[in-house]
């Protein structure tokens, strides 16, 4: 990597920035990642902060799985992340489509429609899940360095 | 008319982004509202033919995760009709104490959301740091924080032991002494009061006239709890108050909600000073004859209506799911109507709509200037907010 | 289950082609089957003189050759009374009743896009819940119906 690809990689490791998106969820997964931002886990210390568009994004935190009306929204939100992006699939349903698999209107997990960096399965997934799913995100960026 | 798009990101003029508002806007007045919704359809209905009577329950569970519980007991009460099973007093007490325990946690996500869109973000982080109170007490009841999985058919899947009651009792506790803050602030903070004063009023007619269901409805003086007037699980043994308001604008939602709250409690502590002994469970039938029963439950939105048709097989024939936000749609336009845009915010999360709703857009016509634009939902309740701030109310600065 | 005797006996007498169709289940659940030409006035009379002033919700039905829908009626006091009525699938038409419960808009379009029925009197506005590329004639909620796999799209390639 050159020196600036690794002066971003290393800024974003630092603080990544995240958006989250719900693309059909039962909200279980989003009142998680939303509990991951308040005092208990407090998601902000580590730097991480909620932004409320793509465009400041670093990362994507997806919940739910992906209906018909859903699709669109996500691909075109994926598409105006700025590189280097990624992606977090949290819940079981975000994974693979969970319970709703086979339900007429759903197209599956996540990564049926984007590619996805870091799987994060439960249901719904714990606060503490997700605070690993992203760290982990983290050190395998560390790693590429 | 140009169609001028502002869009999250890079122009896409094709691409027309499906727009859950729609609303047209003379000046700074929202003058007409037409709400979209669908976007989470999922096809639950049908897939509930198609597996057993176990599985629908737990998929129904997880048709709305903040009040999964409901769902899932609505539903199964439906199951034990048809089947006409009886089931122990005991486990109808563990579905009461955990129903309950959903209502407090529900009541609280919506009071920290509805400081959240108008700004008073510490009191977002102080109630859900509270609420976390009641997570580790349903964590420690189901063994999940969300998504209990208590139900099963004939009962309930685990018993409370009794050392848990003292927590339990703690917990109440210290959460009405919270709440009683809460209520203070609700009541004593002029900004907060103001942002939530006068918008999005529903008269007692309009209420009745579109079948209004839970705290939106009971803040217009409705007085209808199917807790009360069709009781169901363990209700009937309790002594509980239904709240009403007179206020019929998103301030009597708020003070509905947080008195409730109280009467969840008082509740709690009945429940467990009472609690039968016995078992939690009675075999059930995989078969389920014939038949079809309606099941109304008091879910922390409003009433949630579950339709189920039995054919004698381990499958449904038909399983039909009302929602409460369903059967608050319909005064989501009468609610908007003649109100300010920067009141849409809080007026929509005071119907305590689920979550996704986060990811709505409102597409926002402007008739006097031939001009529409996109908005994110984000990006609503920020205009919102600074509106109000340059009017000088200002929740925002409230040290808590 | 005085009161839903009660109620019974007034429908009986108002309409007395019900006569005996009234079904009581246990207390606070009525059922009742009633024909096509009339539902409309039995509402209307269910909701203006027998205090049945909140509608739960409807649900259609595949019965096969027929199709139905049930009006989940309810008073204050908790009595429900469910309406069912049938029409053949090859005519699925029923009147609105959003000038007697104007809160069946949704309700009316559900049954509109899930099962077929055409829906007459219904004010114009957005279909619910399906999306609008949804293909014509395909109504999920029919017992004949199975998921085209054609129906997912495809994915975008990491790059």
């Amino acid at each position: 990597m050159s020196l600036v690809s690794r002066a971003i990689t290393w800024s974003r490791i630092k603080s990544p920035w995240i958006l989250h998106f719900n693309t059909g969820a039962c909200n279980a997964c989003d009142i998680e990642i939303l509990a991951a931002l308040t005092p208990r886990f407090d998601l902000e210390r580590f730097g991480i902060l909620l932004r409320s568009t793509p465009r400041h994004a670093d990362v994507l935190v997806c919940s739910g799985p992906v209906t018909r009306q859903a699709r669109d929204r996500l691909v075109r939100i994926y598409e105006q992340l700025p590189e280097p992006k990624f992606v977090v699939s949290v819940g079981t349903c975000s994974c693979s489509g969970g319970v709703f698999n086979g339900c007429y209107n759903m197209m599956g997990g996540v990564n049926e429609v984007i590619p996805v960096s870091a799987f994060v399965p439960g249901c719904p997934a714990r606060p503490e899940a997700i605070i690993d799913g992203v760290v982990k995100l983290l050190g395998s960026l560390q790693a590429t360095k | 008319m140009g169609k001028v798009f502002i869009p999250i990101g890079p122009q896409h003029p094709a691409l027309k982004e499906p727009a859950s508002f729609r609303i047209l806007l003379e000046g700074e007045k929202v003058i007409e509202a037409n709400v979209r919704l669908g976007y989470n359809h999922r096809g639950v209905e049908k897939a509930c033919e198609e597996r057993t009577y176990l599985q629908d329950m737990y998929l129904l569970e997880r048709v709305c995760g903040i009040c999964s519980h409901s769902h899932s007991t609505c539903f199964i009460q439906a199951v034990e009709e048809i089947a006409g099973i009886q089931i122990p007093p005991r486990a109808n007490y563990i579905r009461t104490i955990i129903a309950e325990l959903e209502r407090i946690h529900s009541h609280l996500l919506w009071l920290g959301v509805a400081g959240h869109e108008v700004g008073f973000d510490s009191l977002f982080m102080y109630v859900w740091r509270d609420r976390e109170v009641v997570m580790d007490l349903l964590a420690k009841i189901s063994g999940n924080r969300v998504n209990y999985g208590m139900n099963t058919i004939g009962g309930v899947r685990r018993d409370i032991s009794p050392d848990l009651y003292p927590e339990i009792l703690k917990a109440m506790d210290v959460l009405e002494e919270r709440t009683k803050y809460y209520i203070q602030v609700a009541t004593e903070e002029m900004s907060f009061i103001k942002r939530l004063s006068g918008v999005g009023r529903l008269t007692k007619e309009d209420v009745e006239t579109l079948c209004v269901v839970g705290p939106t409805g009971r803040a217009s003086a409705v007085a209808r709890d199917v807790r009360r007037d069709d009781p169901y699980a363990a209700y009937a043994d309790l002594s509980f108050k239904v709240i009403t308001d007179d206020h019929c604008d998103v301030y009597g939602r708020a003070v509905v909600r947080v008195l409730e709250l109280m009467e969840c409690y008082s509740m709690i502590r009945q429940l467990v000073k009472n609690m039968p002994d016995g078992p939690v469970v009675v075999k059930a039938p995989r078969k389920v004859p014939a038949g079809e029963a309606v099941s109304r439950y008091e879910a922390p939105r409003g009433e949630d209506v579950h339709y189920v048709r039995a054919n004698g097989t381990e499958k449904p024939e038909r399983v039909k799911v009302r929602a409460p936000t369903l059967a608050n749609l319909q005064a989501m336009k009468k609610m908007l109507e003649n109100y300010y845009l920067a009141d849409v915010p809080i007026v929509v999360a005071a119907i305590d709509p689920c979550f996704s709703c986060t990811d709505r857009t409102i597409e926002v016509n402007r008739m006097d200037k031939g001009t529409s634009q996109l908005l994110s939902w984000d990006a609503l309740r920020s205009y919102s907010i600074d509106w109000y701030a340059k009017r000088g109310v200002r929740p925002q600065d409230i040290r808590l | 289950m005085a009161k839903e005797e009660e109620i019974s006996e007034s429908l009986g007498r108002q309409f007395p082609a019900l006569g005996g169709k009234i079904r009581i289940q246990r207390a606070r659940r009525m059922w009742v089957e009633v024909e096509r030409a009339d539902f409309e006035t039995v509402l209307e009379y269910l909701r203006k003189s027998q205090g049945f002033v909140i509608l739960c919700t409807m649900t259609g039905l595949d019965k096969g050759e027929n199709l139905g829908v049930i009006y989940h009626l309810a008073r204050e006091d908790g009595i429900m009374l469910n309406v069912e009525v049938y029409v053949p699938k090859a005519d699925p038409v029923i009147k609105t009743v959003t000038g007697v419960f104007p809160g069946a808009d949704h309700y009316e379009r559900e049954i509109v896009d899930l099962l077929g029925f055409k829906v007459e009197g219904l004010a114009p506005g957005f279909r619910y819940p399906l999306t609008d590329d949804w293909p014509a004639g395909q109504y999920p909620l029919r017992k004949d119906w199975k998921l085209d796999p054609s129906f997912k799209t495809g994915k975008i390639e990491e790059t």
